[in-house]
């Protein structure tokens, strides 16, 4: 008995833990490779460069632990920055433009939810239906052409307050409050024990389809705001903007320690794996790799970290299934 | 649940009423399963045109889809159904067999891969339709015509200035097309013979793939900024990717003085060029390429020529003459 | 008739971690009889099947048939030895057909090596034919009841020329007229020659069909005999006939007012039921396996609907829609299967403890952890948990301390009526002997218990009054003179309570 219980603990720790070993080791190595890598121009700029990117896995984050996910966010940002900009240009208001820019992402995320609590749809499916929908409802509005002169919209993701860039501002914001939902609320811990096990969460009195529902929710604000600063950085509405994104943001997720199989997750984990994809994106630009093997090297990543995740999910498992 | 369907109305409302502000668009349609065939264009005295676009979501082939719509507008005889392939092979191919069972007069092909639709095309000559290529242009198929821009030519027009303007020694960075894509390879294989081998002074520092993509540029000039003191010159293939390097050195003034080069002629590269950010672009009018498809097709159709194949300008927009296409985009509405 | 033994096992001992099933089991059946084996849930009758069928192994003993020794290492072995088994749970495919069916795994092939469907077709018909089933070949097993599905078994069986038939209480699902049925066809099967096994824990049924009877308790055979030797008290004494040890800790303890009391109570699996539990009381409800007990506690715990009926706490009715309803009511429940619905595996044990009563350590816009690990601390040593920490994750816990958890966590919601089902499944005895502690000291304090279980003697030891339970309605109840197992074995097993 004794020797199994410490088995365990050291492989939790090292399941807590080795993502940040793994953050800082990479760092290092970066270090050493090139010499601008660790400058404080090039560190801001990596910080600037993850943002939308980690705003969305922090959405992504809540919506596994919870056993679900969303393949729609790249498509919803887009939809929803290119209104957000369009409604800045016809009103001159930029808090006009930011409320849009966050209601349109929170109205498709309701529809997410809708599917998946009232309609019992698998959230891939429901959120791969989104993701069709928003993109080409981007393109019907702009058809298909981007717009510019945005003028001073590109405060959101271009102005810096305090000598710290924006989109690092509004990622250490929304960082903050997914940890402290995630910690701090009886929605955090709801979210857990949903994602641990739904039917023990829901024979112990948590209304599972409500906590759902809030946590699509949130990833819509979290949308929103990703792509108010996306177009506001690109300087345009661009619809066909942030392609694919909703896989960085899954990667990001997976690599920091967020669990498919529900219940596992932390922000600062996402974090630290965003900032891994960061720093490898980075560092092999600056050493000048082939781009295609750059792809491998992403992909590479991605197998690593979910592999890795399941070894530790089947030592759990097994015991699970020898107790009880 | 009420809260939310209240919360549900106010968006909808919201995005209704935004949209109902939104400039006028030019009506596209989908591919219809079947659709009537008109015995013929000559009777009703209407000619029938399917265009098939490579695909929607691409700005490009979408403005040029437009412009091709509006240019139809101006002729009597003449009725054009958009198409969209997708950007996927199947979905083309299929798109182009309908449009020659459905006994269309015309068929223009925007395609996706030209060889993967030139079975298809040479299947349209043989019916006895009249077939049209574009942009690009499918070569060599016995009985069809073409119109086209030349992407070798589009960018060697801007590799020619460079070659005076770009100073000795200098540092460039590069930013491609996507990959194994015609217009991104045959450019940068025009600035390879164009510039670089006539310039082998000029050191590249960095050349990514950026993808047509703004957001990409900018994440690789940043980074290529941090470790390089000194970058000369922006070469990217596309506006959008030299108007995102720009965008990113835009208040630096260690950079004030770089040159850059784009492809396209964007509304964005314009304003830009006239601003003195940009040192130059090609312009690869969607507009001009639509009034000679449809002229060509008119041409064609009527019977007064049997074989057309023509190339537009792609004149180099600098400074010095850029305000006749700061015009020519107001025109479109593309610039308020 | 012949009726030499066809089928023997002898010494056959079979264990699982912490538990001996079988020990030194010696059974016969002949041919062209019905043998009839009965006893409680666990005694060890489906074990010895699935070992006659191939599905265990057994850890040591023999199987003879026909007198020769067999080594049965799977399902096809057992099929080729002429044993078919008819499952409690029927396992089929709802979209296969009939004839689909009954040659899966044993498709006629033609000379060219493909299966042959019309020879296929052709003996289904005659199958069918020759047991005058009504059915067409094609149709799907989706559109049959399940006693017909039941029946296409036995069909499988006869085409296979299976002369063991095995059935595991086959009638638990079928109705009346169908039991009917099913029992014209076994005699048909014995005058054939065919040697049958029979689970089933209804007295009537069983002498009616019963050539020989078999009882098994705890995992050893008591006793077997021919029926005429036997009559149905006889063989309920056999089934719980174990001597009640004294050591449950039961203290003695007023009881008060009426707490809840439930009327007429109609569900999906019961009907009409009525009981009311008081306050300082342990109600237990007793039952064999299909009783309802399970069903009836899940809906008053909001899980699953009520079809009808009320449920009144101090007097009042209350509408139980969903889970957080109940609680709100001050009833909680434990649930019977904790691996589903228990425990959050990925969790630790502090987390799986404060799940349902938050509000408590996260008020004021934050957590206030402090306040949860003692609140944790407190229960954890009050039940006597056995954990390294309390961030260790539950799941690497033994399954004692994993209920204890669960009843902590309960317990912190300060209940008034706790129904635990089957408390003490799959725990070791000193675990037991804590929990049944903790459930007394409950009662001291004045709350109440309903213990759902399927152990006799801890029912006998815990509670003031048994409810017993049989398809789905309550057969009578039990107060503390009247507790004896062959009491409680009588009623469950579908006599009614004559007042």
């Amino acid at each position: 008995m004794k020797t199994t219980f410490d088995k365990l603990k050291k492989s939790n720790l090292m399941g807590t833990f080795s993502i940040y070993f793994v953050l800082f080791a990479l760092f290092l190595i970066s270090m050493m490779a090139n010499e601008n890598f660790a400058t404080v121009g090039n560190l801001s700029n990596i910080s600037r460069q993850i943002a939308v990117g980690t705003i969305l896995a922090f959405g992504q984050t809540i919506l596994i632990i919870n056993g679900m996910l969303d393949l729609s966010s790249g498509s919803v940002l887009a939809l929803a920055g290119v209104l957000s900009v369009d409604a800045y240009l016809k009103t001159g208001s930029l808090l006009i433009s930011f409320i849009v820019g966050i209601g349109v992402a929170v109205f498709c995320n309701i529809l997410n939810g809708l599917m998946v609590t009232k309609f019992k749809t698998p959230p891939f499916i429901a959120t791969l239906a989104m993701m069709a929908m928003a993109r080409g409802a981007a393109l019907l509005y702009t058809n298909g052409q981007n717009i510019y002169q945005i003028g001073d919209y590109i405060v959101f993701g271009q102005g810096s307050f305090i000598g710290i860039p924006n989109p690092v501002w509004f990622l250490i914001i929304t960082m903050a409050i997914t940890w402290y939902l995630l910690n701090h609320t009886t929605f955090g811990r709801s979210v857990y024990a949903i994602g641990g096990n739904e039917e023990a969460a829901n024979a112990s009195g948590i209304n599972v389809n409500k906590i759902k529902m809030r946590s699509y929710i949130i990833n819509g604000i979290f949308v929103g705001l990703a792509g108010i600063i996306f177009m506001s950085r690109v300087n345009g509405g661009l619809p066909n903007g942030a392609g694919g994104y909703e896989f960085k943001a899954l990667t990001a997720a997976v690599i920091g320690g967020t669990s498919f199989s529900g219940g596992v997750g932390t922000a600062s984990g996402t974090l630290a794996g965003a900032f891994i994809v960061g720093f490898l994106d980075n560092i092999m630009v600056l050493v000048g790799v082939n781009s295609y093997l750059q792809q491998i090297v992403r992909g590479a990543i991605i197998a690593l970290a979910v592999i890795y995740d399941i070894y530790f999910k089947t030592t759990r498992k097994k015991l699970k299934a020898s107790k009880g | 649940m009420k809260k939310v369907l209240a919360l549900l109305l106010v968006l909808m409302l919201a995005v209704g009423m935004l949209a109902g502000c939104s400039t006028p668009s030019a009506e596209t349609t989908e591919a219809a399963a079947e659709t009537t065939a008109a015995a013929g264009g000559e009777s009703d005295g209407t000619y029938r045109v399917a265009y098939i676009a490579r695909a929607q979501a691409d700005s490009f082939a979408a403005w040029l889809a437009n412009a091709v719509m509006e240019e139809a507008a101006k002729y009597d005889d003449i009725t054009v159904d958009v198409f969209d392939g997708q950007a996927n092979d199947d979905t083309e191919n299929a798109l182009i067999e309908n449009a020659i069972t459905n006994k269309y007069d015309a068929i223009i092909v925007q395609p996706n891969n030209g060889e993967a639709q030139r079975p298809y095309v040479e299947k349209a000559v043989a019916a006895g339709i009249v077939t049209i290529t574009t942009n690009a242009r499918i070569s060599g198929i016995e009985g069809a015509s073409s119109v086209d821009a030349d992407p070798y030519l589009q960018a060697k027009v801007n590799a020619d200035a460079a070659v005076e303007q770009i100073p000795q020694g200098a540092n460039v960075v590069v930013l491609k097309g996507p990959p194994g894509n015609f217009h991104a390879d045959a450019r940068r294989e025009s600035w390879e013979n164009e510039f670089f081998a006539k310039r082998p002074d000029v050191k590249i520092v960095g050349e990514e793939i950026a993808n047509w993509n703004k957001d990409e540029a900018m994440n690789y000039m940043e980074t290529w900024v941090q470790a390089n003191d000194k970058i000369d010159a922006i070469i990217a293939m596309n506006d959008n990717m030299a108007a995102g390097a720009l965008e990113v050195i835009k208040d630096n003034p260690n950079f004030a003085n770089i040159l850059s080069y784009g492809v396209d002629g964007t509304a964005e590269a314009v304003l830009l060029i006239k601003d003195g950010k940009m040192t130059s672009t090609s312009l690869q009018s969607a507009y001009a390429l639509a009034e000679a498809l449809l002229s060509t097709s008119h041409k064609l159709l009527t019977g007064e020529e049997t074989q057309i194949d023509i190339d537009i300008d792609c004149p180099l927009i600098t400074i010095d003459n850029v305000d006749e296409f700061i015009e020519m985009h107001k025109k479109a509405g593309a610039i308020q | 008739m012949n009726h030499e033994v066809k089928l023997k096992v002898l010494n056959i001992e079979k264990s699982f971690p912490g538990v001996k099933a079988l020990d030194k089991i010696e059974f016969s059946v002949r041919k062209g009889t019905v043998h009839v084996l009965c006893g409680e849930n666990g005694a060890g009758k489906s074990t010895l099947m699935k070992i006659i069928n191939g599905i265990y192994q057994p850890d040591s003993g023999q199987i003879l048939i026909d007198g020769v020794e067999v080594k049965i290492k799977n399902p096809i072995q057992a099929r080729e030895h002429g044993i078919a088994m008819i499952f409690q749970e029927l396992n089929y495919i709802p979209e296969m057909t009939i004839e689909e069916s009954l040659f899966v795994g044993n498709w006629p092939k033609d000379r060219f090596g493909k299966v042959d469907w019309p020879e296929i077709r052709r003996r289904t018909l005659a199958l069918l034919k020759a047991e005058n089933l009504d059915y067409k070949p094609d149709m799907k097993l989706k559109d049959l009841t399940v006693s017909d599905i039941q029946m296409l078994e036995i069909l499988k069986a006869i085409s296979y020329q299976s002369d063991i038939i095995i059935m595991d209480e086959p009638t638990s699902a079928i109705t009346n007229k169908e039991v009917e049925v099913l029992f014209k066809k076994i005699f048909e099967l014995k005058a054939r020659g065919a040697a049958i096994i029979y689970i089933s824990h209804k007295m009537d049924e069983i002498f009616r069909i019963a050539d020989d009877i078999t009882v098994f308790r705890d995992g050893k055979v008591i006793d077997s005999k021919p029926k005429e030797a036997l009559d149905i008290e006889t063989v309920i004494a056999l089934m719980v006939g174990r001597k009640l040890g004294n050591d449950f800790p039961k203290v003695e303890v007023p009881i008060g007012e009426p707490i809840m009391k439930i009327t007429a109570l109609n569900g999906e699996k019961f009907k009409d039921v009525h009981f009311e539990v008081k306050k300082g009381e342990i109600v237990g409800f007793a039952g064999l396996m299909g009783a309802g007990r399970t069903e009836v506690m899940r809906a008053i715990f909001g899980l699953d609907p009520i079809h009808s009926g009320e449920i009144a706490i101090n007097g009042k009715p209350v509408k139980i829609k969903k889970v957080k309803d109940s609680i709100d009511q001050k009833v909680v429940m434990l649930s019977e299967d904790r691996r589903r619905y228990g425990i959050l595996p990925v969790r630790s044990v502090r987390e799986n403890i404060s799940i349902t009563n938050l509000s408590r350590f996260i008020k004021k816009g934050r957590l206030h952890s402090k306040e949860e690990i003692e609140t944790v601390k407190y229960y954890c040593d009050k039940m006597k948990v056995k954990t390294p920490t309390y961030e260790t994750n539950i799941a690497s816990l033994s399954g004692g301390n994993q209920q204890k958890v669960l009843l902590a966590k309960w317990l912190i919601t300060d209940p008034e009526v706790f129904i635990v089902d089957e408390p003490t499944r799959g725990i070791d005895v000193g675990a037991k002997y804590e929990i049944y502690k903790l459930i007394s000291d409950l009662v001291i304090e004045g709350k109440s218990v309903i213990m759902v279980s399927s152990e006799l003697p801890e029912l006998i030891g815990m509670c003031d009054r048994i409810y017993v339970m049989a398809k789905g309605e309550i057969m009578g109840v039990l107060t503390k003179e009247d507790f004896t197992q062959e009491n409680i074995m009588r009623l469950a097993t579908g006599t009614k309570q004559n007042h």
